[in-house]
């Protein structure tokens, strides 16, 4: 499958890509900043994510509440997410939108910094306090999430700490700190912006050169390059929450996203957890009933990436024989390696379900700005592809066994109806 | 290099927005396979991929007693069917990059399929192998009741899933299909034995309570002859009636404040609310105007209630609500999770709000919105394959026709500020709702309390009656 684009880039710096689908009378505006929570200073983790929900917060020709307002008057919405490398945002609309969508990106681009207020600082860290609690400490298993990548990467390395961050830095985050990360990260020449859909492309970049021609080029930030992590050690740490079931859940440093071996683990990891025809599905659900639910990913990221593996014991079983039982598939798949059948059904539904999801404008659209952002040029399908076509059972049990030689973390999670809050365990622990 | 440069002019100001695109109708081809089953088919190549649904008009509504069974029956349907076990049905689909998905909601059950185009073929036998031969084995069912069984066990975890089932259960009561979970109770699960599991596919899985619906990249010449060669053989039978409705706990009855329910979870960081009120069915008149109205209450990022709850108070991650247009009338609904301490602050403001709607009518800008808004919905609706197959089996659920979407959007053109009002004093009914909340009773009831909601009535995780 090909997606037709074509890409350009203004004298300040910012990547454009156009990709125009007619399909239905639909645009689609997809805006990355490659700034994450990597990017964060001491004390201020949680920061890249507080400032993406400040971004909706006004400008100085579009004041609060006119962003969501203006845009939702006409029929389009919007949202925005932050991981460990990059900020997005988007918009979709019907086509007459695409003109104000552009207008209101490139207002908060060169204004925001401008306008933001004390106010709107504390309303949204109230807001993001209430999604760490709705998404991590108020959801089974969720402060056990939190707590992986402060064991596995070292404080100084910038995956030390997860996304939504810690409540007290975000208490601590002031005006000051929105202004110095705005001009620091928020430049044209650190973004790329994707637009998909209905429209014109010659009055696209006419649209585009007007509202963000004009800005000025500033040099992009360096992003940070740490030595990769590595565990000296293997780990272990038991945390309580208001679960009915123990979890047992395993993390291995891993290669990093499109390095050799990535796509390798993507097929381990279906292998070992992808569903029912999995070799832990099989074993731990389907023979030995030992296990209500057992997963494997391969987490890939920019700066180095995770292999999870997890399991849920019955709460009739003993958990350590769910966990031998674990080690005994871990151990048989890094020996033998996949059968060639198994390579073949985990390659076919992998490029299936990506298949499936190019189905969609907005995901197409963070596809190219995805591949622009990490190999520099937005024809990114086709060598994507080619890494899964390529995947092998040698490869994939080589890529495996690498990762099993190294260090691991077990986590166990047990039932504690009387857990402590999150904050107070990670301050306990480090 | 230079710092921030003052913005142009043309910057200062909204560009201009120019007219709404016109939406060109997604008219898909009917036909009718020799055993009566209706298919609609509508052809887009966007990505290489069919998307096909097949719609059962029973769901969760037919388990009767037995809550739990129709989802139940879902569950067992490709575990092992025709020639293949259960592990070989889950491998063969894989090889095929196919994903089948089977479901069970209040109205109807589906099996849902999306497949690369060029597996098609093979894809569809095996869906057909699910539908017309499934094995549902004893010793299957015995592990998969096993596995549901822990799954209800851990849903206790859950805050918001326990406040829906759990308002649910207020709202629509014991005896009404509607109030019972649709996964079912533990209680009841355990009861299910596999020969009412093969009871309920055999009278329901029937191509004359079946339709289906074809979307994407596939061959028009052949598809008849394709679903003919799957699906042909597949015979009618006869289907009980419908269970029908009790009528709804009655609302107000003249209370001048809301019931109020409590699931205790001690020591939880946030309140999980939710307000429930009776709504509405599919097929009222009322639906695309309650859809306006609902947009601007509370469906949509710069609604009434999120703008309050979240952006004004800082009480939430999202406040919203919306209307569940079901085959016999469903509920109208606002929720969010708030902080533990701003929990009676936020009941509140939702009281503030659902009365505000009833007293004053909408503006002209609002109503503009929540037309665009509507609109834009539908149109990306019917924007991707998998949407098309959905929407049009949702539509054959509950007999509606091809033309629907465009109705809808006519209906819309036609609803006045008078109507919103009217329909809001008619189902916006705060004081006759009933508040369900999960969350720390300790730390939330005096507040509660403090505001003159009534004594809560305690209920577990099921939604059984505890003692106060």
């Amino acid at each position: 499958m090909k997606i037709e684009f074509e890409t350009f880039v203004l004298p300040n710096g910012l990547t454009v890509i156009l990709h125009v689908d007619r399909g239905s009378p639909l645009v689609a505006v997809n805006l990355w900043y490659h700034v994450g929570s990597k990017d964060e200073a001491p004390g201020r983790t949680g920061f890249a994510h507080l400032f993406e929900h400040l971004m909706f917060m006004g400008s100085k020709h579009a004041p609060y509440p006119s962003f969501d307002a203006i845009m939702e008057s006409w029929g389009g919405h919007n949202n925005g997410t932050t991981s460990n490398d990059r900020t997005n945002y988007y918009e979709i609309g019907p086509r007459n939108l695409l003109e104000t969508f552009l207008w209101l990106e490139a207002d908060r681009l060169a204004t925001l910094a401008e306008v933001i207020t004390e106010e709107e600082l504390e309303k949204q860290r109230k807001v993001v306090l209430n999604e760490r609690r709705q998404s991590y400490e108020n959801r089974p298993y969720g402060r056990t999430e939190l707590r992986i990548p402060e064991i596995m990467y070292p404080e100084a390395h910038p995956y030390h700490w997860p996304t939504i961050g810690s409540q007290a830095d975000l208490e601590a985050a002031s005006v000051d700190d929105v202004r110095s990360f705005f001009e620091r990260f928020y430049r044209p020449s650190n973004a790329s912006l994707c637009i998909a859909g209905d429209f014109d492309t010659a009055e696209a970049r006419r649209l585009v050169d007007k509202y963000f021609g004009w800005q000025a080029a500033r040099e992009a930030p360096r992003p940070p390059a740490p030595a990769p992590a590595v565990l000296d050690a293997d780990r272990a740490e038991t945390v309580g929450d208001r679960v009915q079931l123990t979890r047992l859940r395993l993390a291995w440093h891993s290669p990093a996203l499109f390095a050799p071996g990535d796509a390798d683990l993507d097929i381990a990891a279906h292998t070992l957890g992808g569903g029912k025809s999995s070799r832990l599905y099989k074993s731990l659900v389907f023979e030995k009933r030992i296990a209500q639910d057992v997963f494997a990913y391969q987490s890939s990221q920019r700066l180095g990436s995770l292999f999870h593996v997890g399991a849920t014991a019955k709460p009739e079983r003993d958990p350590a024989e769910v966990a031998r039982a674990v080690d005994d598939e871990l151990a048989r798949l890094a020996g033998e390696g996949p059968t060639a059948a198994e390579v073949d059904r985990a390659r076919n539904t992998h490029l299936a379900d990506f298949y499936k999801s190019l189905d969609h404008l907005q995901t197409r659209a963070d596809l190219l700005n995805h591949y622009q952002y990490l190999i520099g040029d937005p024809d990114g399908v086709d060598r994507d592809v080619a890494r899964y076509e390529a995947a092998t059972p040698a490869s994939v049990r080589d890529a495996f066994a690498a990762v099993l030689a190294k260090h691991r973390l077990a986590l166990t999670t047990v039932p504690d109806a009387n857990a402590p809050a999150p904050e107070a365990q990670g301050e306990e622990a480090s | 290099m230079s710092a921030r440069v003052p913005p142009p002019e043309h910057m200062t100001r909204a560009p201009s927005v120019g007219p709404l695109p016109h939406l060109e109708p997604t008219r898909p081809k009917r036909f009718v396979l020799s055993n009566g089953l209706e298919v609609t088919a509508e052809r887009r190549a966007v990505a290489p991929l069919v998307a096909v649904n097949i719609m059962f008009r029973s769901g969760s509504d037919a388990d009767r007693e037995l809550a739990g069974l129709g989802s139940s029956t879902a569950d067992m349907l490709d575990e092992g069917a025709g020639a293949r076990g259960p592990l070989k049905m889950a491998e063969d689909l894989e090889q095929l990059g196919a994903d089948l998905w089977l479901g069970c909601g209040r109205d109807g059950s589906q099996l849902s399929l999306q497949v690369p185009r060029k597996t098609f073929e093979e894809a569809l036998a095996l869906a057909a192998d699910v539908l017309l031969r499934p094995r549902l084995d004893a010793d299957d069912w015995a592990r998969v009741k096993h596995d549901r069984l822990t799954a209800l066990q851990q849903r206790r975890d859950q805050a918001e899933a326990v406040a829906g089932l759990v308002s649910d259960r207020v709202l629509y009561g014991d005896a009404h299909p509607y109030g019972r979970s649709s996964e079912g109770f533990e209680r009841t699960v355990e009861r299910i034995g596999i020969d009412d599991v093969r009871r309920y596919h055999a009278t329901y899985y029937r191509p004359n309570n079946a339709a289906l619906v074809v979307a994407g990249d596939f061959d028009e010449e052949k598809l008849p002859a394709q679903l003919e060669a799957a699906i042909g053989a597949w015979k009618p039978g006869d289907l009980p009636a419908p269970v029908p409705a009790t009528p709804l706990p009655s609302g107000g009855n003249g209370r001048t404040m809301p019931r109020l329910v409590i699931v205790d979870r001690p020591k939880a960081p946030q309140s999980v609310v939710r307000i429930v009120a009776p709504g509405t069915d599919r097929l009222s008149p009322d639906r695309p105007a309650l859809s306006m109205l609902n947009a601007i209450l509370g469906g949509s990022f710069t609604s009434r209630l999120n703008f309050n709850l979240r952006e004004q108070k800082g009480y939430t991650y999202g406040a919203g609500s919306s209307f569940s247009f079901l085959r016999r009338p469903g509920s109208f609904a606002a929720r969010a999770a708030v902080f533990t301490e701003v929990t009676a602050a936020a009941v509140t403001e939702f009281l503030v709000e659902l009365r505000a709607v009833r007293e004053r009518p909408f503006t002209d800008e609002e109503r503009t919105k929540a037309r665009a808004m509507l609109l834009d919905r539908v149109a990306e609706g019917l924007a991707t394959s998998g949407g098309i197959a959905a929407n049009f089996a949702e539509l054959a659920l509950y007999g509606l026709p091809l033309d629907e979407p465009e109705r809808f959007i006519a209906a819309l053109e036609r609803v006045t500020a008078d109507d919103l009002l009217r329909l809001a004093q008619k189902y916006v009914d705060p004081d006759g709702s009933c508040i369900t909340i999960v969350g720390d009773r300790a730390a939330i009831e005096p507040s509660l309390r403090a505001i003159g909601l009534p004594a809560p009535e305690l209920r577990d995780a099921d939604g059984e009656r505890l003692p106060g």
